[in-house]
Order: C-alpha cells, then structure tokens, then sequence
C-alpha cells in the first residue's frame, strides 16, 4: 500500500476481483455442502405431508399423517419413556463418575491409577461383544421386564467415557484448592460436594449433553433390554415399526422428526458442551 | 498441657499431638478416594468385565439357550471354516475403505469453514446438525434414498434397487455411514483448525508456498492428532456403531451382504438362539477394536 493513501479509505486489496470470485465459489461450495447435509430432514418434513399414495405417485399433500400419528404410534408414551431412561441413566452416570474423578484426580489412594486404567480401558468393549452374557444377566435378575435393565446397561457403557473426563477435569483445578478447604474443615466428600462440584458444572454439562444425545438416539440397548413394547424408547419404537415394513413411509418420517427434535434442540443449545467433549484429550 | 513441661517436651509432644491428625487426614483421604471410586467400579465390572469375561466362556460352548455343551477352544477353529464368517470379516474390511473419505471430505468441509465466508457459523450448525439425530432415523431416509425408483435411481436415471442387490447394498450402507460421520469429523477438524496460528501460515504464504503447499506442509501436520482422533472415531464407528443403520435398511442382507461383526452377533443370538457362536464373534469383535485401540496407542507413544 502506498504511504499518500487517504487513511480513511478502504485499502484496495490487489486481485479483488479475483478474491471476490474466490469467496463467491467457496459460499456456493458451502451451500452445496449445507444441501447435503439437510437433505435427511427435507425428505423427513416433505414425505411427511403426503399420504401414502401420495408419496408413490409423487403428487399432492395431505396433513393426514400427522392428524393421526398419535392414533397409530404411541408416540407420547415413546417420549416420556425416552426421558425417563435418559434421565435415570444421566444421573446414574452422573453419580458415580462425579464421585470416581474426583477420587482419582485429588484423592489417590493405592491402586487409584490402576483402577483409573481399567476404568477407562472398558471404553474399548463395544455393547456387541458382551451382548449375549449381558442380555443373560440382566434377564435373569428379571430387569428386562421393567427400565432397570436398559437404565443399568447405558449407566455402565457411559461412565468409562464420563469418568475419563471428570478426572481429567478434576485434575485441572488446583490441588491446594482442595487442601484448603480440608484445612478449614470440610471433609473430603463435603470439599467435593461444596468446593469442586460448583467449580465442575461446565464438565457435567458436557456429560449430559453428550449421554443425552447417545442414549436417546440408541436402539440395541432398548431393543433388547426392554422387552415391554410399552416401555420402548421412541427411536427403539420407529426402529421397530420401520423394520416391519407395514407402516406407511409419510407417517414414519412424521413420527422420525418428532424423535429427532429433543435431540436437535440439546444439541443446537447446548453446541459447545459437544464440541469440548469430542475433542477432549487432544492438545489445545 | 501443663506449665511444668519443657520447652523441649513441648515442642515434642506437640509433634506427637499433630502426628495421629495427620495421619487420620491422609488415611480419611485415602478411604474416602476409595469408597468414592467404588459405585463407577462395580457398575463397570459387574456389567462390562465381568461380561467380557462369561463372554470368553461362552464362546467355547455350543450353547442355545437351554442346552450348553462344551467345546473348547475347538470352537473357533470350527468358526473359521464357516465361509459366512469370512464373508462378514470381509464386509467388516470393506466398510474400513471409506474410513478415508470420512476423513477426507470432513476435512475438507473444515478447510472450507475456516475460511471464514460470510455466515460460515450457521453452516458450521448446519453442517452439525446431522449429527443430532439418529443413525436409526438417517437410515430410515438412507433406506428411501436407495430404494427402487428412488431419489438416488432418479438422480442416475438407473431403475435399480441399490440396498437389494447384494453388489450395491453394502456401499450404500458406506456412504450413508461417510454421511453419518461427516458432522463429528468436521468439528474435529475445525476445532483444529482453530488452534493454528495463523501467522504460520502468512510465514508459508510470504515465502512463496502455494495454498496447497501451505495445507499439506503447515495445516495438515499441525492437525495430526485431530486426524488421530477423527481416524480412531471413524474405525470404532466402523466396527461398533452401524447396528442401527443395518437393523433399519438391509436387516444384514442381501445374503450376508451388508452384515458386520457386530450385527452378527445380534443376528446369531437373537434370530437363530446360537448365544455360543454369538457369545464367540462377540470375543472376534473385541480383538477387532483391541487391536485398532493398541495401534493407535503405539503410534501416540511412539511421538
């Protein structure tokens, strides 16, 4: 830029017209990307307008699937059982990993790193490979007839993960911190109550948001652990219904929107707790 | 503590008074750390390790469950001359070929946004959004998108039924896992991206690097371990995480076409009551993601 340019002028980049066309084909590229990408929920919102005939032929819309979605899929009941399993999970999961990280971040007792090895190790063990034993088990103890089962088993294959980053939390806050408080009095489960908990809340966001979206968007757990179709989770019940093959397209997408939406909304919310949880452990 | 004591005795003896609380302080830390990892620890061995190892019995049985018969580790020898098993090996091996165009177009979409064009924040929402919802309801949409006369058959102008023939189904199934793993994957990247200083890059630029010499010399070795967390995430995806989208759009076939570990074992147990040979692809599948999980770990030590 040459010194007698007029300061309050804008500086004329070199090659604008060629950085404005650069920018221009970048902005289609991303819109082409964000078609793509919103193309589920298109075919979800517009199939869900037709009738069934309708959505053969391609022609015409209608409101009927959605007047009587709630006649043919029990989709409150779905919800409701939806929210009680992610719930009672969520703050099982809660629990113990609150509880656990703290104990391997500020309290190390002997065997604390191996049992914090193991802990996290059993993030390796897929559902699929302790499928047959766990279904055995907790049939037996006759918990497949009620939430408990599918409630037990998203508890256990979430808090590995959960207590990999609550420790990993924990260790972030300063040890005299802790000592402080200990010093003063607290005991250690009252410092952790008092002291760490309010100080972890952005941690157990992050828990939450992502067991949140995890256990209400599952469907082998609930497919196989619960065995009253009463009790079935909404995406377990769409799963169901869409392997049937007998219900009508239009009104799967309706019931399929309506499932995605509580999902969408945590997520839209709560982006950021995502994001951190995702890319956690890998270096700033 | 009486006046007649020494200065000595005091101190001592103050010492000595000190010692039991110390004592007690530590010991209360240890028993509390313990009794507070607990409830995590029984929750994870009564219903993952423990398991894991029924499963390891299991697997040596011929059980159906009501009769159970002993095998032997006979039993996995008899397993690998079963050709369906190599088939779903090899359906397994196949899906991890797309494993690279889950990294590379996320990676690319990345690149995109960090380029900051206008509204780039929305797109990055919209690009996420995917990732919200379940893999059971983009496989109930994936199923219409490939169907006979579907919107797929229309964009090639094919008449072709993609998920019901068997030459078809599976890569169906790949690309509506890419699809599936592209919001998580960007989000990894562009928080990487984010973390570059971009001053690197303007150094690259002043000394007359190309944008493409700057991405694959600057950019790319700087989101190394972003690319580690992507690939790990997209192999165990690969391995652990398509049940719902087989279960929605092939059921696993046609055949054995679009069945993997995992859904064999759901389809073994629970269709045909062999928990035995279940219980045994279970054990292959756990060795699958062991061996990925170990790998990875030698490749981070080994920097």
């Amino acid at each position: 830029m040459s010194t007698l340019s007029v300061p309050l002028a804008p500086p004329a980049p070199p090659r604008s017209t060629a950085t404005r066309v650069r920018r221009a084909l970048l902005f289609l590229a991303m819109v082409v990307v964000a078609v793509v990408m919103l193309y589920p929920f298109w075919f979800m919102i517009s199939t869900s307008f037709h009738t069934e005939a309708q959505y053969q032929s391609g022609h015409g819309s209608s409101l009927s699937s959605w007047t009587s979605l709630t006649a043919t899929i029990p989709i409150g009941q779905q919800l409701l059982n939806s929210t009680l399993i992610c719930a009672a999970s969520i703050g099982i999961i809660l629990v113990v990993s609150v509880s656990a990280g703290f104990a391997f971040a500020k309290l190390q007792f002997r065997g604390s790193q191996g049992i914090f090895l193991a802990l996290v190790g059993a993030m390796m063990v897929p559902l699929q490979s302790i499928l047959i034993p766990e279904y055995v088990n907790v049939s037996r103890l006759g918990l497949t007839s009620n939430y408990l089962g599918a409630i037990l088993v998203y508890a256990a294959l979430g808090t590995p993960f959960a207590t990999f980053l609550m420790t990993t939390y924990f260790r972030g806050l300063p040890d005299e911190l802790i000592e402080a408080a200990v010093v003063d009095g607290l005991s250690y489960p009252a410092t952790l109550w008092q002291v760490a908990l309010p100080l972890a809340l952005p941690a157990i966001a992050t828990v939450t948001v992502l067991q949140f979206v995890q256990i209400w968007d599952d469907l082998l757990v609930g497919l196989l652990f619960l065995q009253n179709p009463s009790e079935r989770p909404i995406t377990v019940g769409l799963a169901v219904l869409a392997s049937g093959r007998t219900t009508s397209v239009p009104l799967l997408m309706a019931g399929s929107f309506i499932s995605a939406v509580p999902a969408m909304a945590v997520y839209l919310g709560f982006q950021r707790y995502l994001v951190r949880g995702l890319t956690l452990g890998v270096g700033k | 503590m009486t006046a007649l004591v020494t200065p000595v005795a005091q101190s001592r003896s103050s010492v000595r008074a000190e010692r039991p609380q110390r004592m007690r302080l530590s010991t209360q830390r240890r028993l509390t750390g313990l009794l507070l990892s607990l409830p995590a620890l029984a929750l994870v061995v009564g219903l993952v390790v423990i398991p894991i190892v029924q499963a390891g019995y299991y697997s040596m049985t011929t059980w159906n469950g009501i009769t159970s018969t002993w095998i032997g580790p006979g039993a996995y020898t008899q397993t690998f001359h079963n050709p369906a098993f190599w088939q779903v090996l090899t359906n397994n091996g196949l899906l991890l070929l797309s494993v690279p165009f889950a990294l590379a177009i996320p990676l690319l979409i990345a690149v995109l946004l960090h380029e900051r064009v206008r509204g780039w924040r929305f797109f990055r929402s919209v690009y996420f959004l995917p990732t919200a919802i379940s893999w059971v309801v983009i496989g109930m949409v994936a199923e219409r998108f490939f169907a006979y006369q579907g919107p797929l058959d229309k964009i090639l102008g094919t008449h072709t039924d993609f998920l019901g023939n068997s030459s078809t189904a599976l890569l169906s199934l790949a690309i509506t896992f890419v699809f599936s793993m592209i919001g998580t994957n960007t989000v990894i990247f562009l928080t990487g991206l984010a973390t570059l200083d971009s001053t690197v890059q303007e150094a690259a630029f002043v000394d007359g690097a190309s944008r493409w010499e700057s991405f694959f010399h600057v950019t790319l070795p700087h989101l190394k371990r972003f690319v580690q967390l992507a690939f790990i995430l997209t192999v165990i995806s690969a391995f652990s995480a398509l049940f719902s989208l087989i279960f929605v759009m092939t059921g696993g076939g046609p055949g054995y076409s679009t069945t993997t570990m995992e859904f064999f074992v759901y389809q073994t147990g629970f269709s045909q009551s062999q928990f035995g040979t279940a219980a045994l692809y279970g054990i292959i599948l756990f060795v699958m993601m062991a061996i990925v999980g170990i790998g990875q770990l030698k490749v981070i030590r080994s920097e």
